[in-house]
């Protein structure tokens, strides 16, 4: 049984379900720092995820569409940066909003643009390339998983020491996390609030964006309607778990790209999609379960009770 | 000696407030200022416009002669101000040393230099006696080496005109004691200290001059050796304001609250409180002193029901309120006016209407079969706010925009309302002005006289003497002495707050 | 026309017009109008057809029953964002109480009268129990309801997805679907605008007792305060936990009979997929957002983006720009207001929680709402 399930395919499929949440996590932990309040990242993802494929189709590159899907999760992260940041309004209101306003974006230009319903698909989309890393992709088992991938997949590598790197150890990592604490405080020492909050909100675009472009160029090579499907909501998930440290935002995603892996494997074994479907957020809930003692502060956030 | 620092005719004005009216100040180099005046008098709006945090309407700034404007705290760090507020501006996850060197890294190739960092906040500490740990996070540091780190901050920016704003009001006497060395020490270093307070035993203790701030104006400027307490009260307040306690009319009656052996567990399920007991009676104040953080907070929560108690009993008026609801206990005979006023004693966004109407809405007089009687609740929060003068447009309003004064009154309305046995009163009078504290005090003192039983927590040891008819010391979650107010005095008290006490016995 | 009236509507006009929600409304139009334009598209055409849509012929009726979940789902989420529970999960809520109620309907004998009020109920109480697991997630350990609500959307989809397309399925058809609700269990219409299901009385009931209840109950003041301050309340001895699981229970409840009654008054089939489809429980969190939670207000709200909805058909079919723009508008609408407004007591801002009067004065508290 276990021979069966975990193997080079799974940890391939795992490897591909991880990438898309990770790197919106690890956009989510960059605005927890700053003291954002990051509940849009589904949207994001999924404008990322239309705008890569826009780009892609019409400029017959997939760098392209990375660019365009870069682009996407900007600008919708510009609305939240401005409504939160700049107006102070309600980041879980814009937040909720933002998220629908994507699924309304995208389902209105999938028609308007394409002339299609539901699924757009076509030759001239041109998804991401795997990229082998010569002697690297040789190692046996991991080689092929690790070392044979998408472009934004080394990049989401190499971002976990990167992000770990600036946020404890350069001096505008410090004054991030010191905005994020006590913005009163690094207003008074000369850290602008404003500027870190409104970088760190359009890093997460940069990020989210990215993921976008992996889930409909890398993933698979096409957009569907809606179909970031909850991923945006486990990478905020991931943020809390992970304690919005890169190492822990890693071990999260992997956790939660395991599950919806299983999930696909255990459905070619015969178990209904329904039921496999909803397996990475069955283990989401229980994951917060288990760590729930480390949720003090969002449910301060959350709550009027706290 | 050369000027240093001068204001000429700075001037604040607000929606119906003048907060500073053409205020002088002349500081000269190497000197410790002390600017007193009441709550409200304006200091810290002055101080706030000399950091840079915002710009005067009118008039001048000058350092060293040379006019200067700030557009931000940042322009006056630069011109060598620094500031030890209030309230603490600290980074709780981040060290001391980190707190200290923040937007002025040390750094190499790019990165933090931190053995850099707290080598020179450790050299800097060393030089001026400021004993801290340069690698301690600073959230679990007391409030007595927060003010360490702040002053560290300053000096690491090369601060020469060190703001200090009400910096005793959390300390200890003893600490008290240790800044005004630290204080002469910079002074001897030919930094010059403006020290905002309204406590004139240390205006005489450590400073060389006095400006006396008063509705927004300067009224004295003063040399500390020339003048009398005396002689800056009456400038401070307009008349001569002696406190005298009023005696109790009656003596104490029967226990009313009965605290037993109670255990109360704070963060990290840590034993916050550890077996108080005591009793409060009908007709007495029992006042609370202690350093904040000793545990005197969570012991108030626990009686009012907003922390569990872990072991030991409560007794309100006869019942066994242990683990009793903040229901229950409210209809067992609780009224209790919270230290915070602003998160849990009110609502911002609610009227005053229904801030007052809470903890009654389920009375008979007030609601019936679950429907509220809205022109009864009406009625009675017209005549509250009759009766405690009250400051707002109409019940309809909501209390965001009511002072703080009016807040407190506000509060203390509702509570007194209730006509309850017990009554707890924390910090009733901070930050509230001269006319409301008086208004409150004497509010107090007739629930008392009425044969209410008073538990009252207090930062300011002089309100605790004045009202208490018995003083409990609390340090480190233990009771640890039981004071005659007519017996002690502030130094006395203070030694207990400390703990001095058990080094003492134990010597 | 008396005096009194005629400045009775001017301040009304006048209201309305400085209103931030009419500014929001109009900045939504707008910007909508430009996404229009720039996909080659006539705005103005675009407009004219949803408006006229969303009323002429079949326009109103549809209008009229597409209002009934919005409303009803803008009731249920209004419980809880008064109270201060972040209930996301009005999908979840509405799906698997849908699927109860849809059971009750097709497999209790009986007359319509014993079985539609049946069905409501089982609707109601499986939405109810549904609602409860994210309030014992927060109220005993601690995962705040915003996250376990939303996460339970997913795991309710594929919950009701499984049950439809295995043991409750309806095997005489290729979709995965249930049986069709028996004619005697469906929601009587009522013979209005060409007929409107029975609901819509219903939800207008609902609306006004939630009105009342809201503005004179006990309860109706405790969970406000409660919204407006959970420290607050609790001083004052409103049990918030007990609160927190009540208005879960209330809200999941109206979520489930609003899902029992698009089956049963509506589709008549429980098909997989279908019921998440055009996302009325979110298009009713943005309308209790829209009204600031209140009843008649919700009411108003609900009709306008019902309208804009049905307006978006019509417009789909006469002038092939998809109706989605609908869910734009809506959307936009909301963030335009979102910076004006809160789920939550506005946190204090640093600077005030020093304890010194003058500070009444300084900006930062002048300059906050």
């Amino acid at each position: 049984m276990f021979d069966q399930l975990f193997d080079s395919a799974l940890l391939d499929s795992a490897l591909r379900a991880m990438i898309p949440i990770l790197l919106a996590a690890l956009g989510g932990a960059i605005c927890e720092r700053a003291g954002v309040f990051q509940i849009a990242l589904e949207g994001m993802m999924l404008a990322g995820a239309f705008a890569a494929v826009a780009g892609s189709f019409f400029a017959q590159s997939s760098a392209m569409g990375i660019l365009f899907a870069v682009g996407g999760g900007v600008a919708v992260s510009l609305i939240l940066a401005y409504g939160a940041v700049t107006k102070r309004g309600d980041a879980i209101v814009l937040g909720i909003s933002i998220n629908l306003f994507a699924f309304g974006i995208t389902g209105f230009l999938l028609p308007q643009i394409f002339g299609v319903r539901g699924v757009f698909q076509h030759d001239r989309i041109d998804g991401l390339e795997r990229i082998s890393i010569p002697l690297l992709a040789d190692i046996p088992v991991i080689g092929p998983v690790l070392f044979r991938t998408t472009v934004t997949a080394y990049l989401s590598f190499l971002l976990v020491p990167a992000l770990w790197l600036f946020l404890f150890r350069t001096p505008i990592g410090l004054r991030l996390r010191g905005v994020g604490e006590r913005p009163a405080a690094a207003a008074t020492l000369g850290v602008s609030p404003h500027r870190y909050k409104y970088a760190a909100v359009i890093a997460s675009g940069v990020l989210t964006g990215l993921a976008g472009a992996q889930l409909a160029l890398g993933n698979v090579v096409q957009f569907a309607e809606n179909m970031s499907s909850g991923r945006g909501w486990v990478a905020v998930v991931a943020v809390m778990l992970g304690r919005a440290h890169p190492t822990g935002v890693l071990g999260a995603s992997l956790l939660f790209a395991f599950a919806e892996a299983l999930g696909f494997r255990f459905q070619g074994n015969g178990l209904p999609v329904q039921i496999t479907d909803a397996l990475p957020f069955v283990v989401t809930l229980l994951a917060l379960v288990i760590a729930r003692k480390r949720f003090a502060r969002l449910l301060d956030l959350t709550t009027a009770s706290a | 000696m050369a000027i240093e620092l001068e204001l000429r005719g700075i001037t604040k004005r607000y929606p119906g407030v003048i907060a500073n009216d053409a205020v002088d100040l002349t500081v000269r180099s190497g000197e410790i200022h002390a600017i007193v005046g009441e709550n409200g008098a304006g200091k810290t709006t002055l101080m706030s416009m000399l950091y840079g945090l915002f710009p005067p309407d009118e008039g001048e700034i000058l350092i060293r002669g040379e006019p200067v404007v700030f557009s931000s705290a940042l322009d006056a760090i630069e011109s060598g101000l620094g500031m030890v507020h209030q309230a603490f501006k600290l980074f709780p996850t981040l060290t001391v040393a980190e707190n200290v060197v923040f937007r002025a890294e040390p750094t190499r190739r790019g990165l933090i230099d931190r053995e850099a960092g707290h080598a020179q906040v450790r050299a800097l500490a060393d030089r001026y006696g400021l004993a801290v740990e340069t690698t301690a996070l600073v959230e679990n540091l007391p409030v007595g080496v927060l003010q360490r780190v702040e002053i560290l901050k300053a000096l690491y920016r090369d601060a020469r005109i060190l703001i200090l704003d009400e910096p005793t009001a959390v300390l200890t006497p003893q600490e008290r004691d240790m800044l005004f060395d630290v204080i002469r020490r910079l002074r001897e270093a030919g930094r010059t200290i403006l020290f905002i307070t309204h406590k004139l035993g240390e205006v005489m203790a450590v400073s060389d001059g006095v400006t006396v701030l008063r509705n927004g104006r300067s009224v004295a400027e003063l040399v500390t050796a020339e003048t009398t307490p005396a002689e800056i009260t009456r400038y401070m307040v307009g008349r001569d304001v002696v406190v005298t306690p009023r005696p109790a009319r009656r003596s104490p009656g029967e226990s009313v609250l009965s605290v037993s052996d109670v255990t109360v567990l704070g963060e990290h399920d840590r034993e916050v409180v550890q077996g108080a007991t005591f009793d409060v009676r009908s007709g007495e104040v029992v006042g609370v002193a202690a350093v904040a953080g000793n545990g005197q907070s969570e012991m108030i929560e626990a009686i009012a029901g907003l922390r569990p108690v872990a072991a030991g009993t409560l007794t309100l008026a006869g019942v066994d309120v242990t683990h009793a609801s903040v229901a229950d206990r409210r209809a067992a005979g609780l009224a209790y006016v919270p230290e915070d006023r602003h998160g849990v004693g009110t609502a911002h966004n609610a009227t005053v209407s229904e801030n007052l109407l809470l903890g009654y809405q389920r009375e008979a007089a007030i609601s019936r079969g679950g429907w509220l009687r809205l022109d009864e609740v009406r009625r009675r929060a017209t005549e509250l706010v009759v009766r405690f003068a009250i400051k707002s447009p109409s019940v309809t309003n909501p209390v965001a925009s009511l002072s703080g004064g009016n807040l407190q009154k506000l509060v203390l309305a509702r509570e007194l309302a209730r006509e309850a046995p017990l009554l707890i009163a924390e910090q009733p009078t901070r930050g509230v002005d001269v006319g409301a504290i008086e208004f409150i005090h004497g509010q107090l003192l007739d629930y008392r006289d009425a044969g209410g039983a008073l538990l009252l927590v207090s930062a300011e040891l002089s309100e605790v003497l004045a009202l208490s008819t018995r003083i409990l010391v609390m340090f480190e979650g233990h009771v640890v002495a039981e004071l005659d107010p007519a017996a002690v005095d502030e130094q006395e008290v203070g030694r207990y707050m400390t703990g001095a006490h058990l080094t003492a016995t134990h010597a | 026309m008396p005096e009194w009236s005629v400045r009775y509507v001017a301040g009304l006009l006048r209201g309305a017009a400085t209103s931030p929600v009419t500014h929001s409304l109009l900045l939504a139009f707008v910007a909508g109008g430009v996404i229009v334009a720039l996909t080659g598209q006539d705005p103005l055409v675009a407009y004219r057809e949803m408006f006229g849509g969303a009323v002429d012929g079949s326009g109103l009726r549809n209008t009229l029953s597409r209002a009934i979940p919005i409303v009803g789902m803008a009731l249920a989420v209004s419980v809880c964002f008064r109270a201060g529970v972040i209930n996301l999960g009005g999908e979840g809520q509405m799906v698997v109480g849908g699927l109860a109620g849809t059971v009750v309907a097709i497999y209790t004998p009986g007359p319509g009268a014993f079985v539609i009020p049946l069905a409501l109920l089982a609707g109601a109480a499986a939405g109810a129990a549904w609602a409860l697991l994210p309030a014992f997630a927060q109220t005993r350990l601690a995962l705040p309801i915003l996250l376990t609500s939303l996460l339970l959307n997913y795991v309710g989809r594929a919950v009701t997805g499984y049950l439809v397309r295995f043991p409750l399925a309806d095997v005489s058809v290729t979709l995965a679907t249930t049986r069709q609700v028996p004619e005697s269990a469906r929601m009587p219409k009522l013979p209005i605008f060409g007929g409107v299901s029975l609901s819509l009385l219903l939800v207008l009931v609902l609306v006004v007792a939630m009105a009342v209840v809201y503005a004179r109950s006990v309860v109706g003041y405790e969970t406000k305060m409660s919204g407006f301050s959970g420290r607050f309340a609790r001083y004052g001895g409103v049990a918030v936990e007990r609160q927190t699981v009540a208005v879960m229970a209330v809200s999941g409840a109206i979520g489930g009979a609003i899902g029992t009654h698009l089956i049963i008054g509506d589709a008549l089939r429980f098909i997989e997929g279908e019921l998440v489809l055009s996302g009325l429980a979110w298009t009713g969190l943005l309308v209790s957002l829209l009204a600031a939670n209140r009843p008649i207000l919700i009411l108003g709200a609900g009709l306008l983006f019902s309208g804009l909805q049905i307006g978006g058909l019509a417009m789909q079919r006469n002038a092939d720009i998809s109706w989605r723009l609908a869910q734009v508008l809506q959307a936009l609408v909301i963030i335009a207001v979102a910076s004006r407004m809160s789920l939550r007591p506005r946190r204090r801002r640093e600077a005030d929680s020093v304890e010194v009067e003058e500070l009444a004065v300084e900006p930062a508290r002048v300059g906050q709402v």
